[in-house]
Formats: C-alpha cells, sequence, structure tokens
C-alpha cells in the first residue's frame, strides 16, 4: 500500500512536469504546417532547428521558420537562446554566407498561422492566445 | 569610369528606391504548386571615410571619399528533399578596388544526409573564422570595417570564395554542446583588376620593375567550431594552405645585371583561432591569425634563392553592447603584423611599415529592420596596411584617426 501511494505520487509529479515542460515557453506555443510528420519535439531539437543545425525535416523537406517579431520574443529567447536582434543577426550571416534560408517574417499572429498552415515545413512560435487553424500544435517535451 | 558612375548611381537609386518605399520585404518568387518559391533578398550600402594623415582603403580619403559602397542580391530555394540551392552577384568599390565590377560572389547546391554529413559543390564562401564568409554583409555585425589586418576590405578576391567543394555537418555530443565542421578544397580565380592585383602593382609598378601578371591558386582548408554546452559561447579553429599563388613582375635592367622576367610564387599555410561570447546584450570577440609565407622566385629557369620563409599574424579583441532595438555600440582593439620576428620594423628597416594598431569605436543605429546607419572613429599607429604605396609617398609611426559611415538597406 505505501508502495503503491509512493508510486502514484512520483507519477503525479512526473505528470506535473511533464504537463510543465509541454508548456515550457513563456505564453507561447509552437506550430507547423500539417506536412510535418512530427507531434513533438525536445526542446534540444527546437534549439537546433532555431539554430540552424537541423535545416530538414525526417522525411527530407525543407524547415521553414516563421517569426513574428515583437510579440514572441520572450519565448524565442526561452527556445534558442537567442533574443530577436542575436537571432536575425544569426541567419542573415547563414543565409549572406550561401548556408540557410532567412526566415520568414509574419506581422500579425494570424498572418504568422496563415504562412504556417500554407508552407510545407514551416514551423513557427506563436502566442498561446492565437487562433490555430490549419496548422498542427507541436508539443514541447 | 563611366561605368563605374553609372553603377555608382544605380546603387544609390536602389537605395533611394527602398527608403522611398517605406522598406521592402524578402521577395519571394513561385514556381507553381509543385515547387517551392525561391527566396530573394539584397542589399545596398554605401559608405564614406576620411582620414587625417594617410590615404587608407580609398585613395584620397584626407579630402574623404564615397568610394565605398557594395550591393548584392542573391536567391535560394531547395527544390528537392535535403538540397539547397544557393547564389549571390555581389559587386562593391573600395577606392580603386571593386570599381563596381559585377561579381557571382557563390553559387552553390548542397545536398544534407543528416545533421552529421552533407555536401557543398560549386563557388563556396570560404569558411574562415568569424566574418570571412560575410565580411561583405554590413549588415550582420555592429562595426563598418572588420580588424583590416584578418578582413581585409580590399583582397576579398583572395579570401572570399574558392570554385570546388566542401564537406559539413553538425554533431551533437549531448553535455558538451556541439561540434560543427567544412572542410573544403578548390581553386582561387584571380585578376589583374582585383584587390591583390593592385597591391602587387603598387608594389612592383615602380621603376625598376613592373608587374606583369597574378595566378589563380588552389586552396584546401577546415573550418571547426565547438558550441560549448554555455549557451553563446562558441570556440572556432581554422587552418587553411594557399598552395601556388604567383604572380610575375619584369625588371627593366640589362639581362646581363638580372633583369627580364621573374615568376614569384607563394605558399601559405595558416592557422586562424576565434572565440565569441553572445550574453544578453552583450557580444564579445577575439580572434588571432597566424600566416605563414614560403615563397620563392624563379628567374630563367633557375631559383634565385631557394625557399624563403616568414610569418605574419594579427589579433583583435572587442565587445559589443546592444541598448534597445535601435541602437547598439561596439569598440575593438586590434594589431597587425608584417613580420612576426620584426615587430617594430628594426631588424629590416620598415619601420612603421611592420605593424599597425587600430583602435575602433563604433555606433549602430537601426531606424527600421531594413535599414542599418553606422558611424565609426578609428585611431590608427604604424602603416602596414597602407598598402597603396603610391597613395602614401611618406609614412612615419605616428597616430593617425580615420571616420567612416555608412548606410544599408536590405530587403
Amino acid at each position: 500500500m505505501k508502495k503503491n501511494l509512493i508510486k502514484t505520487g512520483c507519477l503525479a509529479i512526473g505528470l506535473c512536469l511533464g504537463a510543465f515542460q509541454a508548456q515550457a515557453l513563456d505564453g507561447a506555443v509552437v506550430i507547423a504546417n500539417s506536412s510535418v510528420a512530427a507531434d513533438s519535439l525536445s526542446a534540444d531539437a527546437l534549439k537546433d532547428i532555431l539554430t540552424g543545425k537541423t535545416k530538414y525535416w525526417d522525411g527530407g523537406q525543407a524547415v521553414i521558420i516563421t517569426i513574428l517579431p515583437d510579440k514572441t520574443d520572450a519565448a524565442l529567447q526561452q527556445a534558442c537562446g537567442m533574443d530577436t536582434s542575436a537571432f536575425k543577426t544569426f541567419w542573415q550571416r547563414l543565409a549572406f554566407s550561401g548556408r540557410g534560408q532567412e526566415p520568414k517574417k509574419a506581422a500579425d499572429a494570424a498572418e504568422l498561422v496563415q504562412i504556417v498552415a500554407t508552407t510545407k515545413g514551416a514551423i513557427a512560435i506563436v502566442p498561446a492566445d492565437a487562433a490555430l487553424t490549419g496548422v498542427k500544435k507541436l508539443e514541447i517535451k | 569610369m563611366k561605368n563605374s558612375k553609372r553603377t555608382h548611381s544605380a546603387i544609390l537609386a536602389l537605395t533611394a528606391t527602398i527608403m522611398a518605399a517605406g522598406g521592402a520585404q524578402a521577395y519571394e518568387l513561385k514556381l507553381g504548386t509543385n515547387m517551392p518559391p525561391i527566396d530573394i533578398h539584397g542589399f545596398a550600402s554605401q559608405g564614406f571615410l576620411a582620414s587625417t594623415k594617410y590615404n587608407y582603403l580609398a585613395n584620397n580619403t584626407k579630402d574623404g571619399s564615397f568610394k565605398f559602397s557594395e550591393a548584392a542580391v542573391n536567391v535560394s530555394m531547395n527544390p528537392f528533399p535535403r538540397t539547397h540551392i544557393a547564389a549571390q552577384g555581389f559587386l562593391f568599390d573600395v577606392g580603386n578596388v571593386g570599381q563596381y565590377y559585377p561579381a557571382l560572389d557563390y553559387a552553390s547546391i548542397d545536398y544534407t544526409f543528416c545533421d552529421q554529413f552533407g555536401v557543398r559543390a560549386g563557388r563556396i564562401r570560404r569558411p574562415e573564422g568569424i566574418y570571412n564568409a560575410i565580411q561583405d554583409v554590413d549588415l550582420a555585425r555592429t562595426s563598418i570595417l572588420l580588424p583590416q589586418g584578418m578582413y581585409d576590405a580590399r583582397y576579398r578576391d583572395f579570401s572570399g570564395s574558392i570554385d570546388g567543394g566542401s564537406l559539413f555537418g553538425n554533431v551533437n555530443m549531448s553535455k558538451a554542446g556541439s561540434f560543427s565542421y567544412e572542410a573544403y578544397l578548390g581553386n582561387v580565380n584571380l585578376t589583374d583588376d582585383g584587390g591583390i592585383a593592385r597591391l602587387l602593382q603598387d608594389d612592383f609598378g615602380k621603376a625598376p620593375t613592373q608587374y606583369k601578371g597574378v595566378e589563380g591558386f588552389t586552396e584546401g582548408g577546415v573550418q571547426l567550431w565547438w558550441n560549448t554546452p554555455i549557451d553563446g559561447l562558441r570556440a572556432g579553429f581554422a587552418m587553411y594552405d594557399a598552395l601556388g599563388f604567383g604572380y610575375k613582375y619584369n625588371v627593366n635592367i640589362p639581362p646581363n645585371l638580372g633583369g627580364g622576367l621573374y615568376h614569384a610564387q607563394l605558399d601559405s599555410p595558416t592557422e586562424h583561432y576565434s572565440l565569441e561570447y553572445t550574453v544578453k546584450n552583450w557580444t564579445f570577440q577575439t580572434e588571432y591569425k597566424h600566416n605563414g609565407y614560403e615563397s620563392y622566385t624563379v628567374h630563367n629557369g633557375v631559383s634565385t634563392g631557394g625557399v624563403v620563409h616568414s610569418a605574419a599574424d594579427v589579433w583583435y579583441a572587442g565587445a559589443a553592447y546592444r541598448f534597445n532595438k535601435w541602437f547598439e555600440t561596439g569598440v575593438y582593439y586590434t594589431e597587425d603584423y608584417a613580420n612576426v620576428d620584426d615587430r617594430d620594423g628594426s631588424k629590416t628597416g620598415k619601420g612603421s611599415d611592420a605593424y599597425q594598431k587600430d583602435l575602433a569605436l563604433s555606433l549602430r543605429f537601426d531606424p527600421k529592420p531594413w535599414w542599418v546607419i553606422k558611424a565609426e572613429v578609428h585611431y590608427i599607429r604604424g602603416t602596414a596596411l597602407l598598402d597603396d604605396n603610391l597613395d602614401n609617398p611618406s609614412r612615419n609611426g605616428d597616430g593617425w584617426f580615420m571616420l567612416a559611415m555608412k548606410t544599408t538597406v536590405s530587403f
């Protein structure tokens, strides 16, 4: 009985931690185009995508990063360790040396969701209260 | 010259057009439902250089010079799975170098088998240190002039790109961070109107010698980066060898006194160390580069003195701070030595031509995401990089100032 209580307690703590980690980004969630096979990403995998180390999804589709300047800065910083300015400079360095494609930019959350919905391989960090239509939400573990 | 003026006017017109339009978004060229689009980006820069004592970079900076411009357009796409194509056309003018002659900066295709391994072929921007592959991109840094002993704006034809291939990848090392690499091999094509030819023309353009031409060479090397477990901290090491860079000059004295055509060749094994740390609004950088030179000269089929060994080195350390999305400031200090065995010029009698030490203070203002304005002051001692001999007939080691200003628009 005592062992069962401990197991149950551990499970509950684990579930709480899991829930906490799944919403690890401040006020934001990660979305992707429906062509993306993955339903979840580890925090490290998300960071590798945002820092250009992973440029293709498992099936070979190019990762198309889309950002919403000024609206998701804290979450971007949390996800890749760079603020918006550093992120922009980082990708300009890759793009202007022929080693990557600059992230697309959206003017507002609705446009961001629209771009992700219509662009194969697209991924984005979007405010948690945005209406998500035609995209899939990726769990961040 | 007329063509240069027309092109300069075109850059200014492009700059003005982008500004008048209130900025421009990157352009996306759609090719139909089954093909991914082509992304098109570009930038145009116009700068101004003024110096107090010597003419530097441009050839009339003592009077102030606007001959400091750059423009580029690049295209990229992912036409097939794991395949990326990118190309960039570029033109620039720094004094007598560049002259707005349009050049293919890079045009490459790469295939990424997995994160750890990919191949790239074509004309490739050569990875070396923090800035070599992006030294043309004013947008991607705080300063206007990079430390010139390491990233000289005049010799981009020598250092910028190779025609060949590379292997690249990124290896995750779990708690030890990650490790990225790019190893390359290819040819560097030089022309008589490029920066390195201009340097040689100045060196050998005085009687009794006469510059007769420059030759391309083979270059192989590798750039390694360790992205440490500490966010924003990375350490780099690069090494390469420029094999068989050659040039010819004529000595206009009677043949029996040693006159005639001389053919000089140079191998240049080089090591380059980098450290960069980006934390919060700060960026700290330091780099060190050591160039070895193994040169020999042939006259009438006979070596004139065996292989001559020498070495040069350069280092810098700097920091930049971003106040907010509009303002950023930076400072760096750099020292360049033309001969590591004669750092003060006393042994070879080169005097101040043996070194150049530069303290630079920069201010960057981004009024719009697509528009950058910069101003920068340099206090310089030494004259090692005043390669434009004809523009600076007399020199000494006294300090001198340089002012640089630049604006860049991008889309």
